[in-house]
């Protein structure tokens, strides 16, 4: 849409708003999925989407209305709404007011217009690629190309203005055989450079690999994990490293900043990573900190949205979600720094262990111990004596993650970037990580297959 | 409720997309309004109310799919996305195996209203609040030293019509209300949690306020407060023992939506879905004939039945709301089915095609997928009649397999019980299984009084991803040699 529509649409909202502050959140995407399976594609989608947010603050009382009507009657009824709602809300005394203009840093951009103009031809092209690719080698193929714009404009009547425009594109593919499966992803921010080619190779490769699974007892063992296993574990244990998990007494950190808390790994958030998706700004238009969140080990801090940041006296570090009192806040840009070894030094170093592709379904036990069960899925192995060995039947795992990490004996020098699903009907985050080999992890059940 | 408007916009949209070459094409308008509050440690921290509203265009051309969204309501915007939803099946078309085929459904012109008794869109905001503020407020007088308390509610109204190239011309308006609220408390190296009346967010069906009204919050949040603190220093779960478990009503919807709801959606038994919500040990050669459970274990397919979130006229399909069986006797025998899915097993659809909101694409999701009342009697009747075992109540942790299969959950609390009677606390009580194993181990399903339809708004599922709304009615149930407390 644009920076001067988004920034007319929130200037109309400001306007007609009718309290002591007021706050306006533009969302707007033009998303595009094309999905395959069974070497066909099935479901192929073109969205284009735009919300207003408006908060209005009157005193102590906090109302928020979202629209998607974005012509003047519609931005004029939402902010007014808002305003209403204001009135008659209770009071929170824990509100500490809508956060103030700071200076934003440039962040690298996140755009690239080729992204953009992908058409439903591309995307059909690339799909078919991959779904080519596993057919030649006797597999059949599921999974997507997707390519999506996303602009975030925020603006408030303390004198924010923030923008940004982003793009993303995807290639997944699960090349499934009768008797074992693989998982491989690419992302890009340039659909041009979307290495599909290599998400093919590396899926198909696999999956010759993983037919015909054997059993493989359950227990503790030995891991390396490849990064999209990775990523699950750095998200749950980020979802922990915020000042709200802090305050509501379930962070693993809570009370132990400056102390050891896992195994020899560095964890940042780092917004202005110009390899992930760079952004300068939270959803609250306050400029996003660079921060070390665990160094070698050791829990060094926790990321603050404003209102967490005032009821608890700490510093804004600028990493709100859009308002909400479950998640306010979340680092975004995490990424686990590499270390020295190749993926193949990882497995070398291995005499008995267990190769990870991907974790699935995973969900909490216990939060405050960071215990997750889940299971194993496309592509899991037996490690003998530094190479693959065999395909092995899929695991359940229960176990607390940053215990796993303490017992990190390597990691991978090569970074993976990788996205969760939409938040908050926002691409919202990133995630860079390397390849781990891990001492322990407890696998607490298995599959037939 | 949706009205001409909308009907000459959708009209025009099939217009142009007939004219650029489509053999099939529906819009869909949705207009959805939600209010969320949500009340935390005493203060009302979140005011959110949305009113989001749109259209799509889901198209066949060159025997392929197509489908395009968008919120501007023009009849430029109609021409622009029913010629892209063409252009996006002809796309499709590149890797196709065989053109997409549609099971016969007879075309309506029809209006569905979800019947509600309080309309909550008409009460003040102050009456809504009101229960919000009083239960927080009791759960705090009864334990002071609970770390967090929640309460919210949900109010939700969507306005839909779809209109198909076939003739199809279905007006509807769906109420839903949900409420909940919940316990926190920490120490002693432990964190706990209790929430009413469901787990997780909340519990929720097609219905107006008197659902959130139904709960007794003022009788049950003292109940809660003092369960959550109790379970601190409770007796922890026994480690990796088998005994017999009887789950509760709200744990047992849960165990059903995960392992009965989830492995019957045909698109995953087809291989749809393999990429990511995963495929299901149900596959069509077991239609009719695979033991999934016991002889007590009766699983209906229902969106008929009153205050399902799976409770409506027509799917997003323009199919009619159906009654059937998923597992019959014990015996797998039902699908949830889309058109296409349908007409690939040479039957109709029995009308589960559900999308989430105007941008999305209609997926096969689950209606109202309910274990049926046995003959057990009461749940005080079932712990009456179990020697030795534990009663587990209300989720709070749940994880399956991408086939179904094995599966791992958490309830917040346990209770041993021994000689017939429930005794002692338990903390952090998990159990796990294999699917058509442990159904197969159910004894004894408790009677139509212990009956409760629970809803589960937070149902994901597709790429982009969708949320579900779902329902799933349940009674207490007891299961034998389960293999229980797997972590500490």
């Amino acid at each position: 849409m644009g920076e001067r529509e988004l920034k007319r649409i929130c200037d109309a909202a400001l306007k007609a708003v009718d309290g002591d502050e007021g706050e306006a959140l533009v969302i707007a995407r033009n998303a595009a999925l094309t999905r395959f399976a069974n070497a066909a594609i099935h479901q192929n989608v073109v969205s284009r989407e735009a919300e207003l947010r408006v908060r209005v603050v009157r005193g102590k009382r906090v109302a928020m209305v979202t629209t998607d009507r974005l012509d003047d009657e519609g931005i004029r009824r939402a902010a007014r709404e808002a305003s209403e709602l204001a009135k008659i809300t209770p009071e929170n005394p824990t509100f500490g007011g809508l956060p103030g203009d700071t200076k934003l840093a440039p962040a690298p951009s996140a755009f690239v217009e080729r992204t953009a103009e992908t058409t439903p031809l591309d995307r059909a092209r690339a799909a078919k690629q991959l779904c080519d690719a596993a057919r030649a080698a006797s597999l059949s193929a599921a999974g997507y190309v997707s390519s999506s714009v996303q602009e975030l404009a925020i603006r408030s009547s303390k004198g924010v203005w923030a923008y940004s425009p982003a793009t993303t594109s995807g290639a997944e593919l699960a090349a499934l055989g009768d008797e074992g499966s693989a998982f491989a992803q690419r992302l890009s921010l340039d659909f041009g450079t979307l290495d599909v080619a290599g998400c093919a190779r590396e899926a198909i490769e696999k999956a010759k690999a993983a037919q015909k699974p054997r059993d493989l007892a359950p227990g503790t063992h030995e891991v390396v994990l490849e990064p999209y296993a990775v990523r699950d574990i750095i998200a749950f244990l980020g979802s922990q490293l915020t000042g709200l998990a802090v305050e509501e007494g379930r962070s693993f950190v809570g009370g132990k900043l400056g102390q050891k808390v896992t195994g020899d790994v560095t964890l940042v958030d780092d917004p202005f990573d110009p390899q992930g998706l760079p952004r300068a700004f939270d959803l609250e238009g306050q400029p996003s900190q660079r921060l070390t969140l665990i160094e070698r080990g050791v829990a060094k801090a926790v990321v603050y949205d404003s209102q967490t940041a005032h009821r608890t006296g700490q510093r804004n570090t600028g990493h709100a979600l859009p308002p909400n009192p479950f998640q306010p806040s979340a680092p975004m840009h995490l990424r686990l720094e590499p270390g020295d070894q190749t993926r193949e030094d990882l497995i070398r170093s291995c005499k008995r262990a267990v190769l990870v592709t991907r974790f699935w379904y995973t969900r909490w036990v216990h939060q405050l111990r960071t215990i997750v069960t889940g299971m194993t899925r496309d592509g899991t192995f037996a490690i003998e004596n530094g190479e693959i060995a065999y395909p092995v039947k899929n695991f359940r795992f229960t176990q607390s993650y940053h215990d796993a990490l303490g017992g990190t004996l390597g990691t991978g020098s090569a970074l993976t970037l990788l996205l969760p699903g939409e938040q908050f009907g926002l691409q919202v985050s990133s995630y860079r990580v390397p390849p781990l080999r891990l001492a322990a992890f407890t696998f607490t059940g298995a599959t037939q297959y | 409720m949706l009205g001409s408007v909308e009907r000459d916009l959708a009209h025009r949209a099939l217009d142009t997309a007939r004219t650029r070459g489509a053999t099939y094409a529906d819009a869909r308008f949705v207009r959805r309004a939600v209010e969320d509050v949500q009340v935390k440690n005493g203060h009302l921290e979140n005011v959110d109310r949305s009113d989001i509203f749109g259209f799509s265009v889901r198209a066949i051309a060159d025997g392929a799919w197509g489908f395009a969204a968008s919120p501007i309501l023009t009849a430029d915007e109609a021409d622009r996305v029913a010629a892209l939803a063409v252009d996006v099946a002809r796309a499709s078309a590149l890797t196709k195996r065989g053109d997409a085929r549609l099971a016969d459904v007879k075309p309506v012109t029809a209006t569905y209203t979800t019947p509600i008794e309080i309309d909550p869109w008409k009460l003040s905001f102050d009456e809504r609040t009101k229960l919000l503020l009083d239960a927080a407020a009791a759960m705090k007088q009864a334990q002071p030293s609970l770390r967090t308390t929640r309460a919210s509610y949900e109010i939700w109204r969507e306005e839909k019509l779809f209109v198909s190239s076939e003739g199809a011309d279905i007006a509807q308006t769906l109420y839903e209300t949900g409420a909940s609220i919940a316990a926190e408390s920490v120490g002693n190296g432990e964190q706990q949690i209790r929430t009413y009346p469901g787990s997780g967010g909340r519990s929720q069906n097609t219905a107006g306020w008197e659902y959130a009204l139904k709960w007794d919050f003022a009788k049950n949040a003292p109940r809660i407060a003092d369960e959550a603190v109790a379970l601190l220093t409770a007796k922890q779960c026994p480690q990796d023992i088998r005994t017999a478990v009887i789950l509760s009503s709200n744990q047992l919807m849960l165990q059903c939506h995960e392992s009965c709801g989830h492995p019957i959606e045909l698109d995953r038994a087809l291989g749809t879905e393999a990429a990511f919500a995963g495929t299901s040990f149900l596959t069509p050669d077991r239609l009719g004939s695979f033991r999934y459970g016991s002889e007590h274990v009766n699983i209906a397919i229902d969106s008929t039945r009153e205050g399902g979130l799976g409770t409506f006229g027509y799917d997003d399909e323009g199919v009619p709301a159906t009654e059937g069986w998923a597992v019959k006797d014990g015996i797998f025998v039902g699908y949830l089915m889309s058109r296409e899915t349908a007409a690939s097993m040479g039957t109709v659809s029995n009308g589960t095609m559900r999308a989430d909101g105007w941008s999305r694409l209609p997926l096969i999701r689950m209606t109202n997928v309910s274990v049926m009342p046995g003959t057990a009697g009461t749940l005080e009747d079932l712990i009456a009649d179990t020697d030795d075992g534990i009663y587990m109540d209300t989720n709070r942790s749940w994880s399956i397999d991408d086939r179904r299969l094995n599966f791992q959950f958490g309830t917040q609390v346990g209770w041993e019980i021994k000689n017939g009677k429930r005794t002692t606390m338990l903390r952090n009580p998990t159990y796990t299984g294999i699917t058509p194993e442990f159904w197969g181990s159910c004894d004894a399903v408790c009677s139509e009084s212990e009956w409760t339809m629970w809803g589960t708004p937070n149902c994901g599922k597709g790429q982009p991803g969708q949320v579900g709304h779902t329902g799933h009615g349940a009674a207490p149930a007891r299961f034998r040699n389960v293999r229980v407390g797997v972590v500490s």
